[in-house]
This record gives structure tokens, sequence and C-alpha cells, in this order.
């Protein structure tokens, strides 16, 4: 409820200020516009309850997306329990989830040359989809892509293989496909109550 | 009913339709016992962006909450004393009020890690489960329909707390498409956000 003299920034600029990207100078013009400026403020505040929601999804275990290296560090920080697959190119593994693990992740290794992103899908053995994903960014001289998947999802998927393909992005090469991989799913494991293994 | 100094002192009830210069001199010229309406509206107009200026610069929502009643505590006895020359300015006044405070908690934030590290003391655990949480339920599906690139980069923006150019590096992209990917991952997020709340 105050007249303000600076216009009103884009909300992905204003959820700038939550990054680590902002510069002390253009923090300072924010707050400056902010203090004067309710509906800034407002936004500034959805703004940090996003990134908030964010964190506590992951530190939830409620991560499904293709992440790196520096997410499965700050998963383990956090005491997530992830448990890890890595698999080749045409290779198969036995796979399961036991009941206390939040997070499954796949090292997914493969021949990613001159691909900047790919589509993945997994189905059933039946042919059906189970999921779907585009756009998954691929850098130069990437060996493997990272699969994080949420062990309260991967419990209720059906206990039968299921494939995985790698395709380009790129339409002129989607036809390709770069990498399959397949998960012989075991279902959910109960721990014995006398084991500490972490499997 | 024109919102002034008189008007809202006789009747509190038109508080949230005035200017925060004229909540700012109804403060102030208030007797204590009419000022209570006028105090209540200032303080929940400035205390939320007091917590986000601490919640920037100290990293801990416990501090910034400190901060805000401390700011606010020291903004509404100044105002009351008529040390506040320009209440028309109080933005102003709570954000430079909130910078000169902040300067003094980061402080003590200091020689309390040196007493934690002289003692070897642990951090302190986790932040309990909090409305947070319920804000991470709320935008699961949101996040979930996102491309695999843009929530690649939320992650690390909000989760991984890495800037654009580590990001850029980790996914084979530029700082400035980093950037403007994770606009629009939150003009997206914010859409779907709002979408689901209005069905």
């Amino acid at each position: 409820m105050s007249a303000t003299s600076t216009a009103c920034p884009a909300f992905g600029e204003l959820a700038d200020y939550w990054t680590s990207d902002i510069t002390p100078a253009d923090a300072e013009q924010i707050e400056t516009h902010i203090f004067d400026c309710d509906r800034c403020a407002r936004m500034l505040a959805e703004a940090d309850r996003l990134r908030a929601g964010i964190g506590a999804l992951a530190r939830a275990g409620n991560i499904q997306a293709f992440v790196t290296d520096a997410v499965l560090n700050r998963l383990a920080r956090d005491g997530v329990r992830v448990r890890y697959y890595a698999l080749g190119p045409g290779e198969s593994v036995r796979c399961a989830v036991w009941s206390d693990d939040d997070v499954l992740v796949t090292r997914l290794r493969g021949n990613f040359a001159g691909v900047e992103s790919v589509d993945a899908e997994m189905r059933l053995e039946s042919g059906e989809e189970w999921a779907h994903t585009t756009d998954i960014p691929v850098p130069e001289g990437a060996t493997e892509l990272v699969m994080a998947l949420p062990a309260a999802i991967v419990r209720t998927a059906p206990k039968i293989p299921m494939r995985l393909t790698l395709r380009a992005s790129d339409p002129a090469r989607s036809e390709q496909t770069l990498a399959e991989y397949v998960f012989d799913h075991q279902g959910s494991i109960e721990r014995s109550p006398n084991s500490n293994d972490r499997g | 009913m024109a919102c002034t100094v008189s008007v809202v002192t006789s009747s509190g009830t038109t508080l949230s339709a005035c200017d925060d210069g004229v909540v700012a001199r109804a403060v102030a010229a208030a007797h204590a016992d009419e000022a209570a309406a006028a105090e209540t509206e200032l303080y929940r107009r400035f205390a939320p962006r007091v917590r986000m200026f601490g919640l920037k610069h100290l990293s801990d929502r416990a501090a910034a909450d400190d901060l805000a009643q401390q700011v606010m505590l020291v903004v509404i006895t100044r105002l009351r004393m008529g040390e506040v020359r320009e209440p028309d300015q109080i933005g102003s006044f709570v954000l430079g009020t909130s910078r000169m405070m902040v300067v003094g908690m980061k402080r003590g934030q200091r020689r309390r890690a040196a007493i934690f590290a002289r003692f070897d003391a642990d951090d302190e655990a986790i932040d309990p489960a909090n409305d947070l949480a319920l804000d991470g339920r709320r935008i699961a599906p949101c996040l979930a329909g996102l491309r695999e690139r843009e929530r690649t980069i939320l992650l690390l923006t909000y989760y991984a707390d890495k800037s654009a150019p580590e990001i850029a590096a980790a996914i084979g992209a530029t700082a400035g498409a980093v950037r403007v990917g994770r606009h629009r991952a939150l003009a997206s997020m914010r859409e779907c956000i709002e979408a689901r709340r209005a069905s």
C-alpha cells in the first residue's frame, strides 16, 4: 500500500534475490524496492516459499529428476538415504528398494558424444509406458547421466522387468536409440530387524 | 473516506487502505492506548520484509524472526518518540534499521561460531518440519511437470545452492541460458501453483 518510484521487477528477477548469483548492488536495489512496495514484498515471499518447498521436497527424498553430483552430495549431507545402481548400455540389473530407502539413484553410462540433450522413456515388458521425460541436459564429454527416483514411487512399480530407452532430443536424431537399460524390478524388500546392512 | 492521521487514530478500520507513511504518522501521533491498531498494521506490513532481509543476510530463519521483532520494536519506539524525521519514507527507515541491526547480529553469529569451534560443538539439528514441508507437497506436481532441464536447474539453484556459472558447467549450457531457464521454470511453477489453488 505504498507508491514506489522504481518499476516492479519480474517474478524471476525478484527470485534471483534468493540465489548466489545476485550481486550485492542488485540485492540492495531489490531490498530498497521491496521496503517500498507491498506487492513485490509479497512476490519475494512467494519466491522464498517456492525455494523452501523445493528444498523440503528434496530432503524428503521426493526427487524425480536427472541430477548432478552436487545434488547427491547435498542429499548425503541432509541424511537422505540413497541406494545406488550403475548400468552400461544394454545391461540389465536386478534391483529393489529397501524399506528404509528414500531415493534410488542410477548412473546410466553411455556414449553421449555430440548430444546436447536426451529424452528418456521407461516401458513395462508389455510395451506400456510407465514414465517418460524430455530435454535431459547432457554436458560435453559426459559419460553418464544420473537419474534419481523417489523410493516411494519405485515401491509402487510392478515387479517385472522395465526397459529404459534414451534418445537424442534433437528431432533430426530422435529415431536413433542412444542406449537401453533393463531394470529387473524385484519390488520392495523389508530389512531384517537384526540386519545393519545397507545393501 | 480520506486516509489521514486523524481518521486513522479515531478509526483503525481504514488502516489497511492507507499508505505506509500515513500508518507511520498514525503510530507517531496516536496516544499509547490508540496506537495499537496503527502499530499492528505497521508490523503486519514490514515484519515480513525485515524477515526476508534477515533470511538473506543471516541465512537462518530463527535469526531472521529475531531480527524482524527487534527492528520493528526499534522502529515503533522511535516513531513514538518523534525521532523519525520523514514518516512518509518509513520504508527506507525500516530498511536502514534492518541493515544496522543485521551487522550486529552477524557479529554475534561469528562470536557464537568461534565459541562452538573452540568447544568442538556440532552444528544444531535441522529445523523441525514446519509449514514449508506443506509447501513442498503442494509444489511437487508442478515441479514434476517441468521440462527435465528446468527441474535440474531449480534443484541445483535452490537445493544444492549452486550459482548460474556452476550450473552451466554441470549441464553444458551458458550461465545466461541457466538464468533464462530458471526464470522460465519459476514462471511455470508459479502459474501451475496458482492454477491448482484455483481449481
